[in-house]
């Protein structure tokens, strides 16, 4: 699902990254750990295609991305690829019902009621559908950003310090969610994070 | 979720900054609808009003005064003129025909006027209901008045001295009757209350006599007709009291309103005291104003500079004092509408640095739309959008201002001159100067749009 052979990234005039190759099955998890500053962001930037890579390429879903042109790279993302951001980033004038019907409707034009409800359900966003974003808690606005990562079943998910803020309570049960959304949604799900208290729920690990 | 509801809803998000935006916008487009549609309409008001007249007659005075009061209605008389004097004109082989016209007394506010029937005639007036006038002190009524007024057919008012309702001097003892209303004709026709030229003369003849016992008793012995009136005031001076008949005659005379000054009244009497023929009497009547219409375009050259040069009146072509005092107001209108375009350009501006601040507030939203796989284009249409949507709201809001602007306006001004200014749809001028409004929005979308085309989703996103 998700392959990368000798992938590098550098700024211009810095000592770039070389990161290690991943080879995932469809709906194959997999946890990428590493202190700040390895370039865990990076990896994830290039993973989807927002950053061009300097050397080496991407396959995902059969697909070189590393080869796709600005469109054809957005629509791609768009359609097969689910982003979960460190920081939180939704549409302000939308509510939150609004912004997932937003999610759902790009690259292709789906109105699924019936999915938005019931991942509305399972992630306790049901009361607050109708909320302006800006006044949902941050426990919630984490809920909402997974639901945004996965409601148009991508083939894979992508989560940058999806529990960088929870205790350790919400820090299970988040990751819990997450997984269960991915195989719900059958994607690949790849965390990128510092935390090692995620790294007990995976099994596939890279430490870069 | 289409692109229009999410432009719509961004729009929405932040009320101060769509009214700040808007503002300008509205400002320009209300001034230029509502001074484009004031010109309009009142040249076109204008443009109906002198087509009927090629020349007027006159007392001497500004030539502007006479057509705007003997034509349009909205000033004071210069002064009168001799009935036979003006009917010599009649006669001149370049005219076609000539309606004098007389007035000085209002009802309410709006004038009456004594004129011919002809006068319907050439305005195009059709009755609605009723007949013409067939004697004095009958009156057809304009249909704005009669509307105004709730006129009908028998219903009976009297005449107020002057040109404005609050002169309290009424001619009580000769009451008009309403015999017919005219259907509406978009010319000052619709403002005024017409009767034969025989009743203002009698109306103003009479009140002259008022003073006099010996005249009221003739009043109530005779008919209410002039001539009848004027003989009994002939014999009388002529006859029975004669020094004190004359000051008393010239004591009224001063008195009465300059529009029927009948200074030279007694000497005429004295000299044909015993002469009872209308022809006698005609040297005396007075008319306000004649409207010609010229048979040949040779009229239009050679009899105004006969009548300036050779008789005691004067002579105004309508079209040409009306282009000439256009020409004043058309640059006023310049300026105005010069101060317009100056403002939307102004708030073409504006709506470029409101879209350039939203676009830069918004960029995570745009970069996050990009993750959406909405491409550079679709995001450029997004903002497209939002511009023509302000642009079009601030299009429909200046336009309903301006008119409302228009009808308050036209509450002031048929008040002031009875002349009524019409709500219209948007006209051709008005839809070129929407699309002239939409392009200034798409240019200010397409220059606040440049960092769209730069937008690194990457940097952004992982700002915090």
């Amino acid at each position: 699902m998700v392959k990368t052979i000798g992938l590098k990234f550098a700024y211009a005039g810095e000592q770039g990254f070389h990161f290690p190759d991943i080879d995932l099955t469809p709906g194959e998890h997999l946890l990428v750990l590493g202190p700040s500053g390895v370039g865990k962001t990076t990896l994830l930037h290039l993973l989807s295609g927002m950053l061009p890579v300097s050397d080496g390429k991407i396959v995902i879903d059969n697909i070189e991305v590393t080869s796709l042109d600005r469109k054809s790279m957005d629509e791609f993302r768009g359609g097969r690829i689910g982003l979960i951001f460190q920081q939180y980033h939704f549409i302000k004038s939308l509510n939150v019902d609004e912004n997932l019907q937003l999610r759902q409707s790009y690259p292709k034009r789906t109105k699924d009621n019936e999915r938005r409800y019931r991942l509305a359900e399972r992630l306790g966003l049901t009361a607050h559908l109708k909320k302006k974003v800006t006044q949902l808690s941050q426990g919630q606005q984490q809920r909402l950003a997974i639901a945004q990562g996965v409601i148009h079943q991508p083939k894979v998910v992508f989560a940058d310090e999806p529990t960088s803020n929870l205790d350790d309570d919400n820090c299970n049960n988040v990751v819990q969610l997450l997984k269960d959304e991915a195989d719900i949604s059958e994607s690949s799900l790849v965390i990128i994070t510092h935390d090692q208290r995620v790294s007990q729920h995976f099994s596939n690990q890279i430490v870069l | 979720m289409n692109l229009g509801y999410l432009a719509y809803r961004n729009m929405i998000s932040k009320p101060l900054n769509l009214v700040l935006s808007l503002l300008l916008l509205v400002l320009s487009i209300s001034l230029v609808t509502f001074v484009l549609q004031l010109s309009k309409q009142l040249n076109g008001q204008i443009d109906k009003n002198i087509g009927p007249v090629d020349m007027v007659v006159g007392a001497k005075g500004s030539p502007l005064q006479l057509v705007l009061s003997s034509v349009l209605h909205i000033d004071v008389p210069t002064g009168n003129i001799k009935l036979n004097e003006a009917n010599s004109i009649k006669k001149h082989p370049f005219v076609g025909s000539a309606i004098p016209v007389s007035y000085g007394d209002n009802y309410k506010g709006y004038r009456i006027l004594g004129t011919e029937p002809a006068y319907f005639e050439s305005y195009g007036a059709v009755l609605a209901e009723g007949r013409y006038f067939e004697k004095s002190f009958e009156a057809v009524v304009g249909n704005g008045v009669a509307k105004k007024l709730q006129l009908k057919i028998g219903d009976v008012f009297t005449s107020s001295h002057g040109l404005v309702a609050e002169n309290v001097e009424a001619h009580e003892e000769h009451p008009y009757t309403v015999v017919g209303l005219l259907e509406p004709t978009g010319t000052v026709l619709d403002q005024l209350l017409i009767s034969n030229l025989e009743s203002i003369w009698d109306a103003h003849a009479h009140n002259d006599g008022d003073h006099k016992d010996e005249n009221d008793e003739a009043h109530e012995e005779g008919e209410h007709d002039h001539e009848a009136h004027d003989h009994e005031a002939h014999d009388h001076e002529a006859h029975d009291h004669e020094a004190h008949d004359h000051e008393a005659h010239d004591h009224e005379a001063h008195d009465h309103d300059e529009t029927h000054d009948h200074e030279d009244d007694h000497e005429a009497h004295t000299d044909e005291g015993d002469d009872h023929d209308d022809h006698a009497h005609d040297d005396e009547l007075e008319i306000t104003s004649l409207l010609v219409k010229f048979k040949s375009p040779l009229g239009l050259i050679q009899l105004p500079r006969f009548i300036n040069e050779n008789t005691t009146m004067q002579a105004a072509l309508p079209s040409f004092e009306i282009q000439r005092l256009m020409g004043l107001l058309g640059s006023g209108v310049k300026t105005i509408n010069g101060v317009a375009i100056a403002i939307l350009l102004v708030s073409g501006f504006s709506i470029f640095i409101s879209l350039l601040k939203t676009i830069r507030e918004r960029r995570q939203e745009l970069a996050l739309l990009r993750t959406y796989g909405l491409g550079t284009q679709k995001l450029l249409y997004l903002v497209l959008l939002e511009g023509l949507f302000l642009a079009f709201l601030g299009f429909l809001l200046g336009w309903s201002l301006g008119r409302l602007a228009l009808m308050m306006a036209s509450s002031y001004m048929e008040s002031g001159y009875g002349y009524v200014l019409q709500i219209k749809p948007p006209d051709l001028m008005e839809l070129l100067f929407l699309g002239v409004t939409l392009v200034i929005a798409m240019i200010a979308v397409f220059l606040a749009s440049i960092s769209i085309f730069k937008l690194n989703i990457s940097k952004t996103l992982a700002d915090v």
